[in-house]
């Protein structure tokens, strides 16, 4: 048999769901990311991701790869615009690992929407290394060591001044 | 542009003041020394040592007068002239510029460093400007371990203040530049973004009113290009750092209001502690990077003289503001740290004996190399003097008739050199003696220094200290300047700043030398006279004690003793600034957790994975100096199963790799389910 009947604890997702198992155990890795570590919450979760999807049958890449779309869209609801992007998954799972998510269960992430207080931290904990780039230039300067050198030096060669190695 | 001056119109005067007495006092005091060795003629070595004489007294003769010019000046009225001061309306405005206070560090105590961005940032909140500034720790740590527990600092800090998106953490893992060039790449990202930039060092701590103030005076003053606040140390227990502190408290406000009075808008910065118009600073001060190889080649290593010089070049004045305050920093924590220290910035400050020359340069910025050469070759010239003052005793000794060594007409004017000794001591004493005088008539000054009693016997100790202290500092700096001049290369490596107790085995390691130099000195002068010997003994004790006395400066034990007897104490001890306080109590209370092994605690704690791995992906390029092969002998000791530990390289390779954290933690949690 290549499926398992998993009960969950989670009201608002059906009470069995069929996994592949290694599907199954691959989802299990991905939300113990999220400090899951419960069976009831992982399987609540994994019936989330795949009743959502209707992909009880899918192989593990393609039920983690559901699995990160499904986060990346309640991440976008709950951080807002101002963190959509590139890398949202992973500023978001930092977020909702830095303000214990996990210890709300996986009814945080199944319910309609996340309680205020929550998206109050979770949007306040994104990690923000650094604000959007404004590239500018800073020009090497140029500096005539010996200036008295350079004039006999230029008039002897013909050259132009030569005052880093850099360049 | 070009450089021209800003200057008040007092500004010819006080120079002429203290530059001109500076030049006749030298003159007249070099006269008198070539008149007590011409008794007996003038011998090639004599000849060296008025030489040699001149130069130090010069240099001597110069802190002099500024201190005097400094005295004047705190005396007076501390105010400069030539800055455009808020009026009590216009501090109360808010302020219309932004300005980023930037701190690199490289492999620090993040518990100190993080302590201090969070007091400085509490501070600016508490004067509510906090809109107009954002902070950002600029990382230039190599070591993993710091560089992970620097980011679970970070994340803590952002957590406590509700900070992210005002406080950044950039991490760099190319740190081309040193310093100069971690600040560059800042200013090349983001520097765009801010009319200033609060430069601090990575123990320095600002009040938020000082910040404020040095914004505004950005904002009143357009040409103004630099404003240094001189920073203040504290925060040490070791008696060799209190002893540094109190000094810096008694003394250092009369030196430095001494130099800002006569060098006014073309002083010098000092690298932090300092507010940069960051326009300017982008435009005009990327540093070059030298031809030839070192010590004078190469990337600049004390940028800072050579930003000041840049920014004046292009027209903007650079201001020692002392009347600001609120400026902090701690000192080394004993002698050998001080001397660590000091080997850095002898080749840095010697690497600019190669720009005294350099075409466009204001007057004043090739006097501040030269001042900065200087501070480092006065040990050298001090020690070729008292050498050659050996040579030309013994010379007299052995080649000159001795019987005519005891006609009267020929004799060595004893009390003559008596007196020019007594007027040089009394020249390198004045500082103390002024900075004192004016801590004891300012109002309830002495008071907070442990009272008057206290305060004179603090300053006679810490004079005797001082004085034996200073042989040794001479010979270590007399090494290291001769050995730059001689090729040596200095490690850039992070300073201690932990007031840890130091063992005498290594104490007696490193003045091993000292203590013979002193034992030489002794019994050459014995071969001459015992008076000559009497004229040494202040040098010679010095390094005969320097093993005891480098170990038990270095002990917090004592220092704290000294300050429960009311010694060495500073205002800021007594009756804390709320910034210092508060810095101290979050060191206390927010210990940082220590990082014993990066790769161990990215893979085994999930809150540091996902930190981790986010700050990866925000800041995408970082891995571009991974080296393949490291990485792939990273992949294969941790994904391989094996207990093989990784090498330095290899976990720097590693924890810049997204695929492979994940796939090991990936693995670490199956492994564990299963």
């Amino acid at each position: 048999m290549d499926s398992v009947t998993t009960l969950t604890a989670c009201p608002s997702v059906p009470s069995t769901v069929w996994a592949v198992p290694r599907s199954r155990a691959a989802l299990d890795t991905f939300f113990r990311g999220f400090g899951f570590t419960t069976e009831a919450d992982l399987s609540a979760l994994a019936a989330w991701v795949l009743d959502g999807y209707g992909a009880q049958g899918a192989q593990p890449p393609a039920a983690v790869a559901l699995a990160r779309a499904r986060m990346e869209t309640w991440f976008a609801s709950v951080l807002g615009m101002e963190h959509a992007g590139p890398g949202l998954l992973a500023r978001g799972r930092a977020a909702f690992v830095l303000c214990d998510g996990a210890n709300r269960g996986a009814r945080l992430l199944t319910r309609a929407s996340a309680p205020e207080d929550f998206v109050k931290a979770a949007r306040a904990a994104v990690p923000v290394p650094a604000p959007a780039q404004v590239s500018a230039v800073m020009p090497e300067q140029q500096l005539v060591l010996w200036p008295f050198g350079e004039l006999l030096r230029r008039w002897w060669r013909g050259v132009s001044p030569d005052v880093s190695i850099s360049r | 542009m070009e450089a021209h001056s800003f200057s008040p119109e007092s500004a010819a005067f006080r120079r002429v003041g203290v530059l001109g007495l500076a030049a006749v006092t030298t003159l007249v005091g070099t006269l008198e020394m070539h008149r007590l060795l011409s008794a007996h003629g003038t011998s090639v070595p004599e000849v060296v040592l008025v030489g040699l004489f001149a130069l130090c007294f010069g240099w001597i003769a110069l802190s002099f007068w500024t201190a005097i010019a400094g005295f004047l000046q705190l005396a007076l009225g501390p105010r400069l002239p030539g800055l455009r001061y808020p009026t009590p309306d216009e501090e109360g405005q808010p302020l219309a510029s932004r300005t980023s206070v930037v701190m690199p560090i490289h492999n620090e105590d993040p518990a100190s460093v993080f302590a201090n961005v969070q007091a400085t940032y509490e501070s600016v909140a508490a004067t509510g400007h906090l809109d107009a500034f954002d902070f950002y720790v600029l990382s230039d740590s190599t070591r993993a371990e710091a560089w992970v527990a620097e980011e679970l600092a970070w994340s803590e800090l952002c957590r406590r203040v509700g900070g992210q998106g005002r406080i950044f953490y950039r991490r760099r893992t190319d740190n081309t530049g040193k310093k100069a060039g971690n600040l560059g790449d800042f200013c090349e990202r983001w520097g765009r973004r801010y009319d200033f930039t609060v430069v601090l060092d990575a123990d320095s701590l600002m009040d938020g009113r000082t910040l404020v103030k040095m914004a505004r005076l950005m904002e009143l003053n357009p040409r103004a290009g630099i404003l240094q606040a001189p920073p203040l140390n504290v925060g040490r227990t070791t008696l060799f750092a209190r002893l540094q502190q109190f000094a810096g408290r008694v003394y250092g406000p009369v030196v430095a209001a001494g130099a800002a009075a006569w060098q006014l808008g073309e002083s010098n910065y000092w690298g932090h502690n300092a507010i940069i118009r960051t326009e300017a600073f982008i435009n005009h001060c990327g540093l070059p990077v030298l031809p030839g190889k070192q010590p004078f080649g190469g990337h600049i290593l004390s940028h800072d003289f050579v930003e000041a010089a840049l920014m004046r070049r292009a027209g903007y004045t650079v201001w020692l503001v002392p009347e600001l305050g609120g400026s902090y920093e701690q000192p080394p924590p004993n002698l050998l740290a001080y001397a660590q220290r000091d080997r850095r910035w002898c080749q840095g400050n010697l690497q600019h004996l190669s720009l005294v020359m350099a075409g466009g340069l204001h007057p004043f910025s090739r006097g501040h190399f030269l001042m900065g050469v200087m501070s480092y070759v006065a040990s050298p010239l001090w020690l070729l003097f008292l050498v050659s003052g050996l040579v030309a005793a013994l010379h007299d000794r052995f080649f000159l008739d001795a019987h005519a060594l005891e006609s009267p007409v020929l004799a060595f004017d004893a009390p003559g050199a008596l007196r020019l000794f007594a007027v040089s001591m009394g020249m390198l004493f004045a500082p103390k003696v002024l900075g004192l005088m004016l801590a004891l008539f300012k109002r309830g000054e002495a008071a907070r220094m442990g009272g008057r009693v206290k305060l004179v016997l603090s300053v006679l100790v810490e004079s005797v200290l001082a004085s034996l202290l200073a042989p040794v500092m001479m010979l270590f700096q007399s090494h290291f300047v001769f050995g730059t001049l001689l090729g040596y290369r200095v490690n850039w490596s992070s300073q201690q700043r932990e007031d840890a107790d130091l063992p005498w085995s290594e104490a007696a390691r490193r003045h091993a030398v000292h203590m013979a130099v002193g034992v030489g000195m002794l019994a050459v002068a014995a071969l001459v006279s015992p008076a000559l010997v009497a004229w040494l003994l202040p040098v010679a004790v010095g390094l005969l004690l320097a093993v005891p006395l480098t170990v038990l400066t270095a002990r917090s034990s004592l220092g704290m003793w000294a300050a429960r007897r009311g010694l060495f104490l500073l205002p800021e001890e007594t009756e804390p600034p709320e910034v210092v306080e508060r810095a101290q109590a979050i060191t206390e209370e927010h210990a940082v957790e220590p990082v014993p092994d990066a790769i161990e605690r990215v893979l085994g704690d999930a809150k540091m994975h996902a930190l981790h791995l986010a700050l990866l992906e925000s800041q995408p390029g970082l891995a571009e100096h991974t080296s393949p092969a490291a990485l792939e002998s990273a992949r294969r000791k941790l994904l391989g199963g094996g207990a093989e530990p990784l090498s330095a390289q290899e976990k720097v390779a590693a924890l810049l790799d997204v695929g492979t954290l994940s796939e090991a933690r990936e693995q670490r949690l199956t492994r564990a389910l299963s």
